[in-house]
């Protein structure tokens, strides 16, 4: 293990709009995507009414945040700063008059978004491609939002990772996203509202993205809340061999080691399947009890 | 004086470790072995493995390729992860799976290692081509560069129309022998077409020089959106010398 793993920080509460999350307590993010050609079942929200349909259900399910995206992480068709607004901004009201208390996300990496979103009600920014706009910082401090600070191997957003190397791939994603999380708190974010992740795949082969799970203790031991969004990526399907509609079981397992690892925040397509799984893990781990025991306690 | 060339690919999957289980494109490192394997049958006093790279610099050939860094894993079972012997540093990936593949085809000869600058003019990437060729009286050139890295919706960079016919471009020249050809690329177009191989395919036109090289193409595919071109070059010379004859010294010392 790397001499960079300086003894555990404590881990703290996390706070996300109106809710307090304590260590030992994960947090489901449900993915609903405003967006016509997602990877995973592209377009199935695309649609407004289809899309409020699938957040009652994650939130049926478990999530303890809905994550609203209207940009998909590979290239294709521009989407300009007042398209994304419009597929996203409005829908989050939506959310939030639906939902006074839900924390929702916006996955955006774009300042102008991430204003226009937080007035519409979000809690948290999902900036997936790890700081590109520096100002998205200043948002989330002026309206008192949450912030994720990734590590996207300094690609530009909706770049593929090319021939990417690293000398050792954990040690840039800890540097990385801990010199986002200080600027984060230099511009004003609250410390108990910023996140930290890894982002498989972004700016990530496959190789990498199993290095980073491997050792996600490493990032646990920051004593910022983790954030994993493993959900049916391709380095599931590359180590699999399979397509993405194929790819839950392959991100179940990685959902367990990352929870038994210590993250805090599970980004997800398939909620009850992954709340089940995390659940478990928090069992095994000591941090929750089982639901209901009797076998031989009768 | 150069008497044979092969031009390969560089992408890192070239390294059978770095695909896993599944060999993903056997016949491309076939032809990869074969044009290594030519080479060697030209029977050369040194063999040049020249490669794109931040700057243009010569490299100890006891460095090693470091497949780590494209995939930690290999690190924890403490494979070998070279193709050399020695450990002096790593060298740039398109060298060290140059230096792989004269391993594999049995070359245990004279060896120069050269990247050549990504930023580099095309009559910069001619000279160090030229002076390459001249560091031994039998020279044979490996030179490893890729096309395109945008040609289709599941590329690297995604897809640029232009990329096809710039890649045609340069298969047509490599087919025809026709270096000057190769002179004229646009480097700009290149860039932005994520054409990593641009210097070292004018690297290849300077050590040919003036004449019309006959020469095989052995592999030409995209199959993951990366131009990947594998070829021989036999340059036609009056009066190749005689294997064996006129060796040169320490090419990095010659001016």
């Amino acid at each position: 293990m790397s001499d960079r793993l300086a003894p555990a920080a404590q881990q703290g509460v996390l706070r996300l709009g109106n809710r307090a999350f304590p260590p030992g307590q994960p947090v489901v993010m449900g993915i609903v995507n405003r967006t016509p050609d997602s990877f995973f079942r592209p377009a199935v929200t695309w649609d407004e009414a289809a899309a409020m349909d699938r957040v009652h259900q994650v939130i049926a399910d478990g999530a303890d945040i809905v994550d609203v995206g209207g940009i998909p992480a590979a290239p294709g068709a521009d989407v300009d700063v007042a398209e994304e607004i419009r597929r996203t901004a409005g829908f989050i009201g939506a959310i939030r008059s639906a939902y006074p208390d839900v924390v929702i996300s916006a996955d955006t990496w774009r300042h102008e978004t991430g204003r226009a979103v937080c007035e519409a009600g979000a809690d948290l920014l999902n900036d997936s491609w790890g700081g590109y706009d520096a100002r998205l910082a200043d948002v989330a401090a002026e309206f008192g939002a949450g912030l994720v600070c990734a590590h996207a191997g300094r690609q530009s957003p909706r770049t593929r990772p090319f021939r990417v190397a690293y000398p050792d791939v954990m040690a840039d994603v800890l540097d990385h996203v801990q010199l986002l999380a200080r600027r984060a708190l230099a511009a004003g974010v609250r410390s108990d509202r910023i996140v930290i992740d890894a982002a498989h795949d972004f700016g990530k082969n496959t190789w990498h993205s199993l290095e980073i799970t491997r050792r996600l203790a490493e990032m646990t031991a920051t004593g910022f809340p983790v954030l994993v969004s493993l959900s049916n990526k391709d380095f599931i399907g590359e180590t699999l061999n399979l397509p993405p509609e194929q790819r839950l079981p392959g991100t179940l397992a990685a959902t367990a080691i990352c929870a038994w690892h210590g993250a805090r925040i599970f980004r997800v397509h398939q909620v009850t399947e992954s709340r089940q799984v995390i659940d478990m893990v928090s069992a095994i781990r000591g941090d929750r009890p089982p639901a209901r025991a009797v076998r031989g306690l009768a | 004086m150069l008497i044979a060339a092969a031009l390969c690919p560089a992408p890192p999957l070239l390294a059978r470790e770095l695909t896993g289980a599944d060999p993903v494109v056997p016949e491309l490192r076939r032809a990869c072995l074969d044009a290594a394997t030519d080479l060697l049958q030209s029977s050369p006093d040194m063999i040049a493995v020249v490669g794109t790279g931040e700057h243009t610099r010569a490299f100890g050939t006891r460095g090693q390729l470091d497949l780590a860094a494209y995939a930690p894993a290999l690190a924890l079972d403490r494979l070998d992860t070279g193709g050399l012997d020695g450990n002096a540093g790593p060298v740039p990936l398109p060298l060290g799976l140059g230096c792989r593949l004269l391993d594999e085809a049995g070359y245990a000869g004279q060896l120069a290692l050269h990247t050549v600058s990504d930023g580099a003019s095309a009559a910069d990437c001619a000279a160090l081509g030229a002076r390459l060729a001249g560091t031994a009286a039998r020279v044979a050139l490996l030179v490893m560069a890729d096309g395109s890295a945008r040609r289709g919706l599941k590329a690297p960079g995604y897809l640029d129309e232009r990329s096809f016919p710039f890649d045609a471009q340069v298969t047509d020249a490599i087919g025809a022998g026709d270096m000057a050809a190769l002179l004229t690329l646009d480097a700009d177009l290149a860039r932005d077409l994520m054409a990593t191989g641009r210097p070292a395919w004018q690297v290849l036109a300077g050590a040919v020089g003036e004449q019309r090289p006959a020469s095989v193409i052995r592999y030409c595919d995209d199959p993951f959106g990366v131009a990947y071109l594998v070829a021989t070059l036999s340059p036609q010379h009056d009066a190749i010398p005689t294997p064996g004859r006129e060796r040169g010294g320490d090419w990095l010392d010659r001016p």
